[in-house]
């Protein structure tokens, strides 16, 4: 073949760390995208989902005759029918984790509002929904506890009757000499603080397609999912179906937040459905059911202490951890707590560290990862009570952090909890903040507004995470991820990931990374996820972990791949050594050349086949991490409270970053200001409310405070960067950076601007009327 | 939730007692009651038919009276349940006799509801209890003397 | 989130509206309450009739010194019509305060009127303006004052078979200064407290002073005890604090998840001082 190809004489402009506005986009915005909902299968039923109105009773009878009797109703079946359908999975491996039998029907109990009782199956959606309002169940109720706190009481109402203390599990994590430290301690601190349960709300609810076909014995299954290829797993094994028949499709994903990483009954259930009766089945979660049965997030009472010299030095930390986990398990639901407990030290040089964590049974819908899952609890903790640390020694908030601070050369830097943070300059990163707002000519701007009457507060939270989950040891499923990178032989080039964006922009942000690997047009570039039939395996999107995992497979995909691209380059131009770059191989001794598409093109014809090598274009690469990542940064927030009325203004926000090197800032930009409008959701509005009987009385958008887009504060947001090592990339992970930074800074702005009056910690939300009973209306 | 809450009736405190033990006076005023049978020692089985702006839906339940100390005081236990919820009202009633003749009432207790009601009606809940209680005391004034 | 099945019929006249309502049909006029409660099931009307959709309910106009407005003009129409703004800008300007832009599109006057629901915002405004309502039914035609219409949460002076088909209110006498502020429930929109005041100066004193409250309690009311604390006196901050004291006098106020009684009522006082203000600065 010849030989004589026109080397490529337009350059292509560089992408990586360019703002591409994301391609998946125009799909998205044009209502074009294929959701769950937008699956239509011939002959394809409906199912509706019969829910205990109770948060505990137990089931009586169940009546179904006259649902079974409606023209249109296929079936309808209840917990005595689904013998031999294993439980809802849960991956947590703490010793002497009681596990409670978490069955996808229930059986002659309900433990929760919205715990199923009956799913009804029909020709049509609208006819199962009738058909479940058939469905008679009586029931002889029982008390139910929601509190987890009125939960440990003695005498309290069992949720499990076999565990009457309604303790799951108590967890310890003691690190270096906690009682030297309080014995050394000048000055002691404590503070009870809680994180509320918070509802994940995803823009789409949940929703599952089950189509299983018998003289196959294949299923497929789209499920709104963020874990497809551990779902198809873990279904599989609930099912007792083979997995390689089994095709989990996770289409178009809106949003998760982590209520989609996990495995609910409902995704089993619709399968067995439709293994029974042969048919497509169909389940979309409605808004109500979202609320009431799709995980929560948060639900933490914590009891921290505080030992310190009088100059500021924290010595260390005691935390009692209460946490709410709800009646079940889900897949990870006793695992987040642990993430707290890991977070506690936050980016403080202390050593020592004990804490206890009791996950406690409620009749209430599980908690699990939800946006930051676990560390926005440690950091609201920590963060808090530095600054009661500080308000008790008189101490200016920001100087008590940069006495604290890890330093810069003590990194890579092993911390009390076990723990090896990767790099990081937190002071420099908090003085940036700091020159940013101006903080000293606001403390003076607080002094004239203090004196003229008005509360003003100037709130801090310096944030460390933990992302990028995670090395395999330290998660269930393992902690890889995977990519593979081939050329079609027309030289297009498809890349399949291992994780399931749904939001987060990979499909534009990994197709920049190629490009520019490849020398390839961005727009020559297709990237895949979220089907286990095209994909290889995956693990899936949490945890801040797509692009400092799975841009790492990808990396080193593209690295694997370059080098046979070099191969066959070499072999097509008789050449010793050749150049790769800019999307074409060089023979630098003659300067011919060949472009990587033309060499593509020539693997899959077999034309040329260099010794030792295979035809064709196609690299797959699995990358484990050698360690996690962690994200810091420092965010402000100025605000103003309104003594008459208890109203918070946020005056300014200041957000600076550091979370290694960036792919595609646009898209940093936009997990940072959803994750802010999340953390500030937490901080000022968001609550999940039961009443003592197991009522969800904050149950749609009427009661739950969801942040609009109107309520939100202008960020003003830059950055630091210290990549980091743990990746080529050097990127640490930004999925959760704006939830973990934005609540403390706001509840200690709060606090801030009341500390006149005494006060020294809100439990959040901060209504305005917990606000204005502290200020008692004083101006009025 | 807690209710409690005040009330005027034009009558004697024996007479007062006695319209409110008095099924079919209790079956007019309990506001959108269709049926009120007796099925044993003041126990008895309650229809109504909730109707408020657009909201309507058919409970069925029990109406109990206990702690009966005449013409002072007795406890009053509502429970009923239907398609949109349920609900449970457990409350003492007290009565004292008026300077002008009448009596004052004063009801202290609790009120649960579940369901769909309560999940998505919280803000209505409590002005609707204390509507509904209003009209229930108004019906009873009408009751001759 | 599914309804129950139901019947909807769109009839092209009013009078064919009305027999259908007399046969007990229920009118659907926007939807913006109905349809959500029917999706729940907390509402399962077997039979619906779309009176949003009549023309003859659709018009602001004009007459005699008032303006008439047609029960289905949607809130955005009366937040936007150049008459409203102009004549009675009370009114519009409590109309866009009314959920969101998407509700302002298809929710009608009519609609929210009937519906009477305690956090409303029009009801404030209508109390304050002295409005008439105009109810219809294929019996005929009667009018009651704004505050004869609002009788408790939920409950209106609306027969059966009757539906509201006119609001009417006073175009403004110049010099009047009027102003509705509301404190918000984040998450619904509704009031939780919403105060619409309405005020003439009698030189450098309060003349005429109307002032309507929503949210408080069960239903909107005139809050008379401040008007009165209001009329005659120095149009000052303090006889404005001193008045609004009284805003929630013999009220009992609702109590929630977002706000108890007692935050209300001072609430109640606050925003009542400030639509005060508000329509005092506006006033000549």
């Amino acid at each position: 073949m010849s030989t004589t190809f026109a080397p490529s004489t337009t350059k292509l402009e560089k992408l990586v760390g360019k703002r591409l506005r994301r391609r998946e986009d125009p799909r998205l915005i044009t209502g074009t995208a294929t959701y769950v909902e937008d699956v239509k299968l011939p002959d394809m039923h409906h199912a509706v989902i019969v829910r205990s109105p109770h948060g505990a009773a137990d089931i009586r009878s169940i009546d179904i005759s006259k649902a079974k009797a409606l023209p249109g109703v296929v079936a309808v079946f209840t917990g005595a029918d689904i013998v031999g359908v294993g439980t809802v999975p849960c991956g947590a491996s703490l010793p002497g984790l009681r596990r409670p039998d978490h069955h996808i029907l229930a059986q002659d109990r309900v433990y929760l509002v919205g715990h199923p009782v009956a799913v009804v199956v029909a020709t049509d959606r609208y006819i199962a929904a009738d058909g479940a309002d058939l469905v008679e169940v009586e029931y002889d109720i029982k008390q139910a506890v929601t509190d987890p706190e009125k939960a440990l009481a003695p005498g309290a109402p069992a949720v499990h009757s076999q565990w009457p203390d309604n303790v799951a599990f108590t967890f310890h994590q003691n690190g270096g000499d906690i009682d030297a430290a309080f014995a050394e301690a000048e000055v002691v601190v404590k503070q009870r603080i809680t994180s509320q349960r918070l509802v994940p709300n995803a823009m789409e609810t949940r929703g599952v397609v089950a189509d299983w076909k018998t003289n196959d014995r294949s299923l497929t299954l789209y499920t709104s999912t963020q874990i497809p290829h551990l779902a198809r797993t873990l279904l599989a094994g609930m099912l007792g179906i083979e997995e390689n028949r089994f095709r989990l499709i996770a289409p178009e994903v809106g949003g998760g937040f982590g209520s989609k990483l996990n495995v609910y009954s409902e995704e089993a259930l619709t399968a067995w459905v439709s293994m029974k009766i042969g048919k497509p089945v169909k389940w979309i979660e409605s808004r109500r059911e979202n609320f009431m049965v799709t995980i929560h997030g948060r639900g933490h009472v914590d009891y921290f202490e505080i030992a310190a010299k009088r100059d500021g030095t924290i010595l260390g930390l005691k935390l009692k951890l209460i946490q709410d986990l709800g009646a079940f398990h889900q897949l990870l639901t006793p695992v987040i707590p642990t993430l707290s407990v890991l977070m506690m030290p936050g980016l403080y040089n202390f050593r020592n560290i004990q804490a206890e964590v009791v996950g406690t049974f409620t009749n209430c819908v599980p908690t699990d990862a939800y946006r930051g899952a676990g560390r926005p609890e440690a950091t609201h903790g920590i963060e808090r009570m530095v600054d009661i640390l500080a308000a008790e020694l008189g101490m200016d908030p920001a100087e008590i952090r940069f006495k604290n601070f890890v330093r810069p050369d003590q990194f890579p830097f092993p911390t009390a909890t076990g723990l090896n943070y990767d790099s990081g300059d937190y002071a420099n990163t908090f003085q940036k903040a700091l020159d940013t707002i101006d903080y000293h000519g606001l403390r003076k701007q607080q002094a004239e507004a203090r004196a003229a009457g008005r509360l003003m507060g100037i709130g801090i939270s310096t944030y460390g995470e933990i992302c990028a989950m995670g090395p395999s040891v330290a998660t269930p499923a393992g902690g890889w991820e995977s990519a593979t990178v081939k050329f079609e032989p027309s030289g297009k080039v498809t890349v399949l990931t291992g994780t399931s964006p749904h939001g987060q922009g990979q499909e534009t942000s990994f197709a920049q990374l190629t490009a520019d690997e490849l020398g390839v047009p961005i727009d020559d570039i297709v990237v895949l996820h979220g089907d286990t039939s095209i994909v290889q395996y995956g693990i899936g999107t949490f945890g801040s972990r797509n692009t400092a995992v799975g841009g790492a497979a990808l990396f080193y995909a593209l690295q694997e791949i370059k080098e046979k691209l070099k191969k066959f380059g070499a072999a097509m131009l008789k050449a010793e050594e050749v150049e790769l770059g800019d999307g074409v191989c060089l023979n630098p001794k003659t300067g011919e050349s060949v472009t990587v598409q033309e060499i593509a093109g020539a693997a899959y014809r077999g034309v040329v086949i260099p010794p030792g090598m295979d035809p064709g274009m196609v690299v797959t690469k699995f990358w484990e991490p050698a360690n996690f990542t962690y994200p810091f940064g420092a965010h402000i927030i100025v605000s103003e409270v309104d003594a008459e009325t208890g109203d918070i203004e946020i005056k300014r926000y200041v957000a600076v970053d550091d979370i290694g090197n960036q792919l595609n800032p646009l898209l940093v930009d936009g997990q940072l200001h959803g994750g802010a409008a999340q953390g500030l959701g937490q901080a000022l509005w968001e609550q999940g409310v039961y009443d003592d009987n197991g009522q969800l009385v904050t149950g749609e958008f009427m009661d739950y405070t969801m942040p609009r887009a109107r309520m939100m504060p202008w960020i003003e947001s830059s950055h630091t960067c210290t990549p980091s090592p743990v990746n080529p990339l050097g990127a640490k992970g930004v999925g959760e950076a704006g939830t973990i930074g934005s609540t403390p800074a706001m509840v200690n702005s709060v606090v801030d601007a009341l500390s006149p009056l005494g006060v020294r910690h809100i439990d959040m939300p901060l209504t305005p009327e917990k606000i204005w009973k502290l200020t008692n209306g004083r101006n009025a | 939730m807690k209710i409690a809450g005040s009330a005027k009736l034009p009558f004697a405190a024996e007479r007062a007692y006695a319209v409110m033990q008095d099924p079919l006076v209790l079956a007019k005023a309990i506001p959108g009651c269709d049926a009120l049978e007796k099925t044993g020692e003041d126990e008895y089985r309650l229809k109504m038919k909730m109707v408020l702006a657009s909201l309507s839906g058919s409970f069925e339940g029990k109406v109990r009276l206990t702690d009966s100390n005449p013409p002072r005081s007795f406890r009053m236990l509502v429970e009923g349940s239907g398609k949109i919820g349920f609900m449970k009202g457990d409350g003492l009633i007290q009565i004292a006799s008026a300077p002008d003749g009448g009596v004052d009432i004063s009801y202290e207790g609790d009120a649960q509801i579940g369901g769909t009601m309560a999940a998505v009606g919280n803000r209505m809940i409590d002005m609707t209890a204390r509507m509904l209680i209003k009209r229930f005391f108004e019906k009873l004034a009408a009751e001759p003397a | 989130m599914i309804a129950n099945p139901f019947e909807y019929s769109t009839p092209a006249t009013l009078a064919e509206a009305l027999g259908l309502i007399a046969d007990g049909a229920k009118p659907l006029s926007g939807g913006m309450s109905l349809i959500p409660m029917m999706k729940l099931r907390l509402a399962s009307p077997e039979h619906l009739v779309d009176i949003a959709r009549l023309p003859e309910l659709n018009y602001i106009r004009e007459e005699n010194g008032e303006l008439h407005i047609g029960a289905a003009v949607t809130h955005y129409d009366v937040e936007s019509a150049p008459l409203l703004c102009g004549k009675c800008p009370l009114l519009a300007e409590t109309a866009g305060h009314i959920g969101d832009i998407q509700v302002r599109n298809r929710g009608t006057l009519g609609g929210s009127v009937a519906h009477a629901d305690p956090a409303a915002d029009y009801p404030a405004a209508l109390q304050a303006l002295e409005a008439k309502i105009v109810l219809r039914s294929a019996a005929g035609e009667r009018v009651v004052t704004a505050a004869e219409f609002f009788i408790d949460t939920f409950t209106t002076a609306l027969e059966p078979g009757e539906i509201v088909t006119e609001v009417v209110v006073p175009v403004e006498p110049g010099l009047t200064g009027t102003s509705y502020q509301k404190c918000l429930q984040p998450a619904s929109g509704f009031a939780i407290v919403g105060v619409a005041a309405r005020v003439r100066r009698d030189g450098a004193n309060f003349g005429a002073v109307q002032v309507g409250i929503t949210g408080l309690t069960g239903t909107s009311y005139r809050a008379t005890a401040v008007e009165q604390a209001l009329v005659g006196k120095p149009a000052t901050d303090e006889t404005i604090r001193a008045a609004a004291a009284h805003a929630a006098d013999g009220v009992e106020a609702n109590s929630d998840l977002h706000a108890s009684a007692d935050y209300r009522t001072s609430l109640a006082v606050s925003y009542t001082t400030r639509a005060l203000h508000s329509a005092l600065s506006r006033s000549a």
